[in-house]
């Protein structure tokens, strides 16, 4: 029974990460219509600009955690005004191939520049470990898992309360008619990838540290995933695919420690087809294009 | 008496489909204009066009004398123009508060906006009481009048509304048109397109006759009752 | 004929993705946007393979099993997606992949991790090329049959198509069905050339390349993915010769140009870079049993739906020679 506690936990850990990518992705889908395949190299280029500051400048997390979030940022607007913004009134797969692209670019730009093997993370964070009866818990988890949540709280607050949140939902229904009454889209649309590019950079160091590593190829599966997530959940509420991230690293965690840890990159798929040939629009429902 | 609105020689086309073929029409403040015409007329299409929601090939479109065409939808909805568009095209998945506050966006004044509502919610008590509610679960009559709610929230000057009988019963169709007058009587012009040409004459001052892109009459709404092809192809007489 | 000894092997994986791209163009055709077609491919090679390695049956008989598998698979698959939107579409293709490659892992009989190999050498450059050009007679007369006119019609708009009396369901089983059978096909060849199979081959990511080539090509005529596969195979070697670098970096840079000249021509051109048969390859080369006047494809479409309706018969929508190379 502690066991399988442990394993809940540490899948949970796992899969608020999964959430926070997931939810930038979703957003992004949601408000612009596009498949931004590039979103997880944001996330691995945080991972690096982490490295790179943790050895060059400072072994402060939080400083580390900003400066490599705002390097995603910035990547994110670039990404968007170069190659999302041209594309806007193309047909779905267009903008999909055109960040495959620059995927591609990213992944072996950074190989290039780090080489092609995992590249070891410092342990910035304290390695704590708390123990409850049989369940041991480290703080170095506690941290990234607080940090994951907090994020997906601040990115539900600005979703439901505030004016932009607002407006970039209504942009996610109706694009024209939210236009017509004085919504710049392209605003909209720059804030929304800037807002989840700010998110993967922020879990791109949590799970770099946490795994205390970087690897140029890292954002292939997270990529997946967070597509998983959205469709499983529907991308009508965020709450959802952060639900759905969460629930798919618990499962992958007790796979792995029930069945077998190379079905554990399956599970996810298994659970895609059946969700999907059940509910097209996912469980919580969809904006239908 | 200075035009409101002025479009000379609009063309718009989708390809090699050309939708509206140079449209000449004027609105004044104060007035009702109604362009009438069959499905697929091009009505919808002139409207886009002047919210720049479709580019234009070619053609003016003068607002209080300032050109609109090159403007971008969100800037021309920025000049007090609003629209009720066709089918409602509420935001389902918001509630009917947060329709009444995005209807308002252009305002950034907290207080303005409540205030704006609460005399719509006056006007309009149903969607008082469902203010909470979301927007898709409205009946359809509802729905149209929260959109053109939706529409008074941003103050225009112009109010464009497309089709708003589309769609429902006979007793809110005579109520949403009532809703029409009264509107105009609080100072917003309004230039309408419909199919439902019984009702509009009978709050329009002036209306133009769409057919295949190209307007192919106008007249006051008492002289284009009189003639026979008015009756015949939209009076159903 | 200098480098020939190089230029080989490359030509000979330039017309296996080619063959591979094809499968893609036709399943796309109809509107499903398959992340699978790895997987086809892979479960060609597989099936293949331990059929001419393990059981000695002869080659050709080995392939054409092969393919069938692929077909069979194609079908059920696209039952599977029958009502899902284009991207869901994508995205359950790939969960498809993702779980065959899994499944190639824990069968210890195809090898497992340490991947099937022991396979006999049987695909040359002539046999590939042979085979590519059957492919591309079968997508070019695929083009202009009534299945591939109602297979457009289904893509632009499943709703009218089935207004107008096509049998949208059947029409997606079998271009699904026809274009993993042709993936697997390109599979089967490819095993016997490289003579190892990995799960590895069958990832999404070797899917998303297929599908590359056909939208970067062009997915409106069979030579868009032809074009597309050749150009993007051939480029990243011909960038190896002319950077000749470190392996390392050679690799990053070579396929950092590749991805920046992919964001180019989607920029360039969002409906890929060939959208129609030349004209001049048009007059010379008029439709078998067509006039070479152009028609446009809605009359097309409308012609269509008149045979259609004039034949009730929606089953003989798969038209002679279309559906089998």
């Amino acid at each position: 029974m502690e066991q399988l506690i442990q394993h809940v936990i540490n899948g949970a850990m796992v899969g608020s990460t999964y959430a926070v990518v997931a939810v930038g992705f979703a957003l992004t889908f949601s408000v612009l219509r596009v498949i931004n395949v590039a979103h997880p190299e944001v996330f691995m280029l945080a991972m690096f600009t982490g490295l790179v500051v943790v050895q060059a400048l400072t072994q402060n997390f939080l400083i580390v955690l900003v400066i490599a979030a705002t390097a995603a940022l910035v990547a994110g607007l670039a990404i968007e005004r170069a190659v999302l913004r041209p594309l806007r009134r193309a047909d779905l797969l267009m903008p999909m191939i055109a960040t495959a692209g620059v995927s591609v670019f990213l992944q072996y730009g950074v190989q290039g520049v780090a080489g092609p093997d995992e590249l070891r993370f410092p342990r910035i964070l304290p390695f704590a470990p708390l123990e409850v009866g049989a369940i041991t818990v480290t703080s170095l988890q506690l941290i990234t898992f607080g940090i994951a949540v907090l994020i997906l709280l601040a990115c539900s607050f600005y979703v439901r309360r505030t004016r932009w949140g607002l407006a970039a939902r209504a942009v996610a229904e109706r694009p024209d008619i939210a236009a017509t009454f004085g919504v710049n889209v392209s605003r909209v649309a720059q804030i929304t990838v800037g807002l989840s590019s700010f998110m993967a950079g922020a879990a791109g160091v949590g799970i770099a540290v946490l795994y205390g590593s970087a690897w140029s190829f890292v954002g292939l599966l997270y990529g997946l995933k967070s597509w998983v997530c959205m469709l499983v959940a529907g991308n009508r509420h965020i709450e959802a695919v952060m639900l759905v991230g969460i629930m798919l690293g618990i499962l992958e965690a007790l796979t792995t420690a029930y069945v077998s840890s190379s079905f554990r990159d399956a599970v996810a798929f298994v659970v895609l087809i059946v969700v999907l040939y059940k509910r097209p629009d996912g469980l919580f429902g969809s904006y239908s294009y | 008496m200075s035009a409101l609105l002025e479009v000379a020689g609009l063309e718009v086309a989708y390809g090699a489909v050309r939708a509206v073929k140079g449209v000449d029409l004027v609105l004044h403040a104060g007035e009702i204009r109604v362009i009438l015409g069959a499905n697929g007329a091009g009505k919808t299409s002139i409207l886009k066009a002047i919210f720049g929601l479709v580019k234009p090939r070619a053609g003016r479109i003068a607002f209080q004398g300032q050109e609109l065409r090159g403007l971008e939808p969100h800037e021309v909805g920025s000049r007090g123009v609003a629209w009720v568009p066709e089918g409602r095209q509420i935001w389902a998945t918001l509630t009917v508060r947060q329709n009444l506050v995005m209807g308002a966006f252009v305002n950034n004044k907290r207080a303005a906006v409540e205030r704006r509502m609460a005399e719509l919610f006056d006007r309009f008590p149903i969607l008082a009481e469902r203010r909470s509610q979301l927007a898709g679960s409205l009946s359809g009559g509802e729905q149209q009048m929260l959109a053109i709610a939706r529409a008074l929230m941003a103050e225009p000057k112009l109010l464009l509304m497309d089709e708003p009988s589309l769609g429902l019963a006979p007793l809110i169709i005579r109520r949403v048109f009532d809703l029409v007058r009264e509107i105009n009587a609080s100072g917003i012009s309004i230039l309408m397109v419909e199919q439902n040409a019984r009702q509009s004459l009978r709050v329009a001052n002036w209306a133009y006759l769409l057919e295949n892109g190209a307007i192919a009459g106008s007249g006051s709404p008492a002289a284009l009752a009189s003639t026979e092809e008015i009756r015949r192809v939209y009076l159903g007489g | 004929m200098l480098s020939l000894g190089f230029w080989e092997p490359v030509l000979i994986l330039a017309g296996l993705n080619a063959i591979i791209a094809i499968g893609v163009y036709i399943t796309l055709m109809s509107g499903q946007a398959s992340l699978a077609h790895a997987a086809f491919a892979g479960i060609g090679a597989y099936s293949a393979a331990v059929l001419t390695t393990n059981f000695h049956v002869p080659f050709p008989l080995a392939i054409l099993a092969g393919m069938s598998v692929g077909l069979v698979g194609g079908a059920l698959l696209s039952l599977v997606t029958m009502r899902m939107s284009l991207l869901v579409v994508a995205l359950t293709t790939l969960g498809f992949g993702e779980t065959m490659v899994v499944i190639a892992f824990n069968i210890e009989y195809l090898g497992g991790a340490q991947s099937f190999s022991g396979i006999p050498l049987y695909t040359s450059i002539g046999l590939v090329y042979a085979v590519l050009a059957l492919v591309l007679f079968v997508a070019w007369r695929f083009d202009h049959s009534r299945l591939g006119l109602a297979a457009r019609a289904v893509r632009d708009s499943s709703v009218t198509a089935a207004a107008m009396g096509i049998n949208v369901p059947l029409v997606r089983i079998l271009t699904f069905a026809l274009g993993g059978g042709i993936a697997a096909l390109g599979g089967g060849l490819s095993a016997h050339y490289t003579l190892v199979i990995n799960p590895g081959d069958m990832t999404f990511f070797e899917s998303f390349r297929y599908k590359l080539f056909v939208l970067t090509g062009g997915s409106y005529t069979f030579l868009g993915p032809l074009a597309g596969a050749l150009a993007l195979t051939l480029l990243p070697e011909a960038l190896r010769v002319a950077l000749a670098l470190s392996d390392v970096l050679s690799q990053s840079l070579r396929f950092m140009i590749y991805g920046i000249i992919v964001v180019l021509v989607v920029i360039w051109r969002p409906q890929g870079v060939i959208t129609r048969v030349p004209t001049g390859v048009r007059a010379r080369f008029p439709w078998p049993g067509r006039p070479a006047a152009r028609v446009s494809p809605a009359a097309k479409v409308a012609a269509l739906a008149a045979e259609s309706r004039a034949d009730r018969a929606d089953a003989s929508l798969g038209s002679p020679g279309a559906d089998r190379p």
